[in-house]
């Protein structure tokens, strides 16, 4: 069977040895003698280091590693900054020098022969805190680390005459990730041959490392990193970890096997959390409804440091505030300001989800101070015509905003009433986000039996790349599925490239890919047709071995849209609020495996439900974190989730051959607005931030005497 | 995360367990509540008496009279047993929210009342039912009605010397009524709030209620007013008075209600 | 001290801490990694194995309690090579994406499917309750149980 198989629903080859349990990821690979690492944390949320006394000849304990033992071995972790804004140099240190600035922050290291003797000894260790005051509110902190502000035509001028300026504030709370599979490192040094090996749970190798690279200030060739099976990431294993340094460090000054397996308590508190901003939003319009001009400012929470892209979901939120309308003045400013928290980072979205969020409810606001019908406000103000170049810098390639509308409307079926016993609204939101972007690399070889193997940059955590993959190439190399191999995630294997992240696995190292494959079958055509025809591609590769080809596809970014719908019930006498159906159409541009991409779907939608019932990464006064375990953080179970369905609409991007944009990330980005705006239908107008708890609803249903 | 080292005893019976109580040992019966406190360092015993093996202490009876429930019966064998079913099914009903199967699977009736979490379905529905807990010591034998036994949050009458044994559950009077509803964020969670009713024809009623306070709470001025006649409603709001948070009072209100109801057929 | 475990029908040896886990004893005593650890709370569901058939979370008994006992895990439940319904199931209502949480699906609604063949949706998602999933929103791992307990229902 030769294809077609771009766009077919492919099952995953992946799944087999998932079910039958025959996975590697990173605490199943057991090196004999290695040394386990268990860390020191900070309990305070800030606070001065005086000294720390690790006692001698604890049980098992090979070593205690400190701040001044990397001296000269270590730098802090790098910062990434973006365009057009100012970031400033906080990167997170290895392990904390005289200060600490979070709580679970890394202090110190224990290596012994098992986790458990390690935590015994990290017990033992005495650290000398002197607790400083905190700062747990980005508006009130003092300190800002990223900083970015456009203005774009005559603001004032479009306000001045605005028939209406709406104001609305609006705040998303602080998530964490929780894949299932915590995060985790093994390090090997050889020191005959200067090899420094690192396994690491990440979402591609390339970014691991960069970061080894620097952070050793080692040459990148003298380390080979390997990703093994990934149990999810989100976004939080993307940046290299501090953990991740320190175990590299460590094996190389010990000349020891090194492995941490980070335990779900580590996972919750030290490993860098999403979302976590608040804006204020003024969008002005005329009489009939048309926008004219839109002003935010917004505050980002990002924590005691910069983590390595700590700061990037704050330019992309700013970039996306005039979302899917044609807004072409604005004037946006996005402060990053540091508090006594965990870092924040790229989680699943990465500031499109608060851009869509921030702008999608504002727009609701409008539509009822105006008295106009939602849909038709923002029908009336869709940006129509693309690629489109906004006010804040960004071109979208495609896009047909009404069209994904339309859609969401008929699949949704809205429903609002009221009775004594509940209150149903009905919400939408729409969003935009950019995806791809960068460059990405393929490698396609023709193997000695007439198979082909390919080496990919993209590096998969759950999203099926090998089966996806393997439709692009085996479609265009006129193969069958099992005639297509895929390597990924060793970075000794796969030529460099970027890595996954941003929903550009297919967009760009899909487009990769096929451009590999292209050029590959235009050799192994060239050699058929000096031999004969017919001639099979095993005779092909016995006729001319090691044939192969690369490709480095590179590409501005793409632009995915949707629109999400959703009908909520909210109990009067308890204001439990069960969202009952939702409708989610994305635009990904074209679907190589529609039953992929709506897994996709789904998995967001349910992080941004997650969201908007029950997620919430909460600090105490003295900022300690109540979420250092399950039952202070809770996630959606399969008796929770609503029916969600699905459609996709197709404009394909011109960016890319496969005219393919992002679907990996559109479920946690549209449902925040659209749950929310459903929320405040059935509140009568009243405005609440996630998570709509019980509580929050019962007062507002009182308080607006409902 | 992994537990402190501790010393680790199975002892085969009651007696042999019984010297081996105290403050520095703690007690491993199903272990779905020690286990998470050990592995997170919250619970670090010098000794772990492990009661899976005290095999006289597992057994569902009635012989015509109470219900007789040995402390380390599976929460599923409490869960499966017809006789639970038909006769007490107040605590069949209480059960189906303890936590999710696989705890059940492990988990103990025992366990569940010795830990005394304040969000537990157990020690409500007991309360309602008008339970007694019985336990023993090196020093001998004494029984709690369940409505003194739990103190405060995790914290029981039970001294660190005694060992709970058994739950004694009363013949229900003919004809009763029993409802159970409860709040959790996602299903299995404990509890935000919930309620326990038992209705006799002729309105005497057992009616407790968790997640109101620090402890289960037998709501007695709300069982009066039951067997006075009053409507559910006024009967739910009397149950839930105490309760100081508006929401949570409107929330343990209308569970009581639901409770009553259902109770109440 | 020194354990005896019989799993997937092989005996395992090994000495065992009182405090070692039996989820760690499974994964690196008896190097059966199928099992996984998510948060050795109980919470997750990921280290679910199958205790003389009844599911339970591996992650909160102590390997030692598992002495001379029989337990199951995800490497045991497929017969000889072919695939067991849920198996089959998962994979084409592609109710898994990572695979991390996928054993101890697995694992949980065998025990349970076995015990209620007639569980309707509502009890089939209470049941699944107990298993945390990241990646796929549920709904794909609802409809691939749904086919199981029928195919079960039926064998």
């Amino acid at each position: 069977m030769t294809g077609p198989f771009v766009g077919h629903p492919v099952l995953r080859r992946e799944d087999e040895r998932i079910l039958r349990g025959r996975t590697r990821y990173l605490d199943d690979i057991e090196p004999p003698g290695a040394a386990h690492v268990a860390f020191v944390r900070s309990p305070f949320a800030h606070a001065r280091i005086g000294g720390i006394d690790a006692p001698d000849g604890l049980a098992g304990v090979h070593t205690v590693i400190t701040h001044g033992d990397l001296e000269g071995r270590v730098t802090d972790l790098p910062v990434q900054g973006f365009e057009g804004g100012r970031v400033t140099a906080e990167g997170h240190p290895v392990l904390a020098g005289d200060e600490v600035r979070y709580a679970g922050q890394p202090v110190a290291a224990v290596l012994a022969e098992s986790r458990a003797l390690a935590e015994d000894a990290a017990e033992l260790i005495e650290v000398d805190y002197e607790p400083l005051d905190t700062v747990l509110d980005a508006r009130r902190s003092e300190v800002t680390m990223s900083h970015w502000h456009k203005v774009a035509g005559d603001v004032e001028g479009a306000f001045e005459s605005a028939a209406y300026v709406v104001r609305a504030s609006h705040a998303l709370p602080r998530l964490a990730p929780v894949p299932m599979e915590p995060r985790g490192a093994i390090a090997s040094y050889d020191e005959a041959d200067d090899m420094l090996t690192v396994w690491v749970s990440a979402q591609d190798s390339h970014r691991q490392l960069a970061g080894l690279a620097a952070v050793l200030d080692r040459p990148e060739e003298s380390i080979r990193v390997i990703v093994p099976d990934v149990g999810g990431a989100f976004g939080s294993k993307g940046a290299p970890a501090p953990e991740t340094m320190l175990v590299a460090a460590a094996a190389m000054a010990t000349g020891r096997t090194v492995k941490w397996a980070e335990d779900r308590e580590e996972n919750f508190v030290a490993s860098y959390q999403g979302r976590g901003m608040e804006a204020d939003v003024e969008l002005a319009l005329d009489a009939d409804g048309t926008m004219l001009g839109l002003r935010a400012r917004i505050w980002a929470d990002l924590g005691g440091y910069l983590m390595p892209t700590t700061a990037i979901p704050t330019h992309t939120t700013a970039m996306l505030m005039c979302g899917v309308y044609d807004i072409q003045v604005a004037d946006v400013e996005i402060v990053g300001r540091r508090t006594n928290k965990v870092p924040t980072g790229p989680y699943r979205g990465a500031g499109r989800p608060e851009a869509a969020y921030f702008v999608e409810c504002t727009v609701d606001v409008a539509a009822r101070e105006l008295g106009i019908d939602p849909l038709e406000l923002r029908r009336r103000n869709f940006i129509r015509e693309l690629p489109y170049e906004t006010a804040l810098g960004w071109t979208y390639d495609s896009g047909d905003y009404a069209r994904c509308l339309d859609r969401a409307v008929e699949l949704l079926e809205p429903e609002r009433h009221s009775d004594e016993e509940r209150v149903v609204g009905t919400g939408f939101g729409m969003y935009v986000e950019r995806a791809g972007g960068l460059f990405e690399t393929a490698d396609a070889e023709l193997l000695p039996d007439g198979r082909l193997l390919v080496r990919s940059g993209s590096s998969p955590h759950g999203q099926g790349h090998d089966t996806t993959f393997a439709q692009i190439a085996a479609e265009r190399f006129g193969v069958g599925l099992d005639d297509v191999e895929f390597r990924f995630g060793d970075s000794k294997e796969v030529p460099r490239g970027v890595g996954t992240f941003a929903s550009r696995s297919v967009a760009m190292g899909g487009s990769a890919v096929m451009q590999a494959v292209d050029a590959l079958k235009e050799k192994c055509d060239a050699v058929s047709a000096r031999l004969e025809p017919s001639v099979s591609l095993r005779e092909i590769a016995e006729n001319e071995p090691g044939l192969q080809a690369s490709a480095r596809f590179k590409s501005e970014l793409v632009f995915s849209s949707g629109a999400y719908g959703a009908v909520v019930e909210i109990e009067r006498a308890t204001g439990r609020l069960r969202v009952v159906r939702v409708a989610a159409v994305d635009d990904a541009g074209t679907i190589i495996n529609p039953l992929l991409a709506e897994g996709q779907v789904i998995g967001g939608t349910a992080q941004g439900l997650g969201e908007c019932l029950v997620e919430e990464a909460v600090y105490d006064e003295e900022g300690n974190p109540t979420f250092a375990s399950f039952v202070g953080y809770r996630l959606l179970t399969a008796a929770e989730m609503p029916p969600v369905v699905t459609a996709f609409v197709e404009t394909p991007s011109p960016l890319n051959p496969l005219g393919a944009k992002g679907i990996g990330e559109g479920g946690a980005i549209g449902t925040p607005g659209a749950v929310a705006n459903a929320v405040a239908d059935a509140l009568g107008g009243v405005r609440i931030d996630p998570p709509f708890s019980e509580n929050k609803l019962w007062r507002a249903l009182r308080e607006a005497g409902a | 995360m992994k537990p402190s080292p501790f010393e680790y005893r199975a002892p085969a019976s009651v007696k042999e367990v019984l010297p081996l109580l105290g403050l520095e040992s703690s007690v491993l019966a199903g272990g779905q509540s020690l286990v998470p406190m050990l592995n997170l360092r919250l619970a670090q015993p010098e000794l772990v008496v492990d009661i899976n093996g005290v095999a006289e202490l597992d057994y569902i009876r009635a012989d015509g009279g109470p219900l007789r429930i040995g402390a380390i019966t599976r929460q599923v064998a409490l869960e499966r047993s017809e006789l639970v079913r038909e006769r007490w099914p107040l605590l069949h009903k209480a059960i189906r929210f303890v936590g999710h199967h696989q705890i059940r699977s492990r988990g103990t009736v025992g366990g569940s009342v010795a830990h005394a979490d304040p969000a537990a379905e157990l020690p409500a529905a007991l309360i309602a039912l008008g339970a007694r807990l019985h336990l023993r010591s090196s020093g001998g034998v004494r029984a709690l009605d369940a409505s003194e036994f739990f103190l405060g949050p995790l914290y029981t009458a039970r001294e660190p010397g005694e060992l709970l044994v058994e739950v004694e559950v009363p013949k229900q009077p003919d004809g009763a009524g029993t409802g159970f509803a409860e709040h959790a964020r996602t299903h299995g969670d404990f509890a935000t709030a919930g309620a326990a009713a038992v209705v006799a024809p002729g309105g005497r009623a057992g009616i407790a209620l968790l997640g109101a306070g620090p402890v289960p709470v037998r709501a007695e001025a709300a069982e009066r007013a039951l067997a006075g006649g009053a409507e559910p409603r006024e009967v739910a709001a009397l149950a839930a008075q105490d309760v100081d948070d508006e929401h949570r009072r409107a929330l343990c209100t209308e569970l009581a209600h639901r409770a009553i109801e259902e109770a109440m057929g | 001290m020194k354990i005896s475990v019989q799993i997937n029908g092989r005996t395992y040896e090994g000495d065992a801490e009182p405090r070692t886990l039996l989820s760690d004893f499974i994964r690196h005593g008896a190097g059966l990694t199928g099992t996984k650890v998510g948060c050795e709370q109980g919470v997750c569901g990921a280290c679910t194995v199958q205790l003389d058939g009844e599911a339970v979370r591996s992650c909160l008994m102590l390997a030692v309690q598992a002495n001379g006992r029989t337990l199951r895990t995800v490497e045991g439940l497929a017969a000889d090579g072919g695939l067991h319904p849920l198996q089959s199931a998962f994979h084409e209502a592609h109710a898994l994406q990572c695979g991390f949480c996928t054993p101890g699906f697995l694992m949980s609604m065998d025990a349970f499917i076995r015990e209620h063949p007639d569980a309707d949706e509502d009890q089939l998602r209470e049941a699944l309750s107990g298993n945390l999933c990241r990646c796929t929103g549920y709904l794909g791992i609802v409809e691939a149980v749904e086919h199981a307990a029928r195919e079960m229902r039926e064998a």
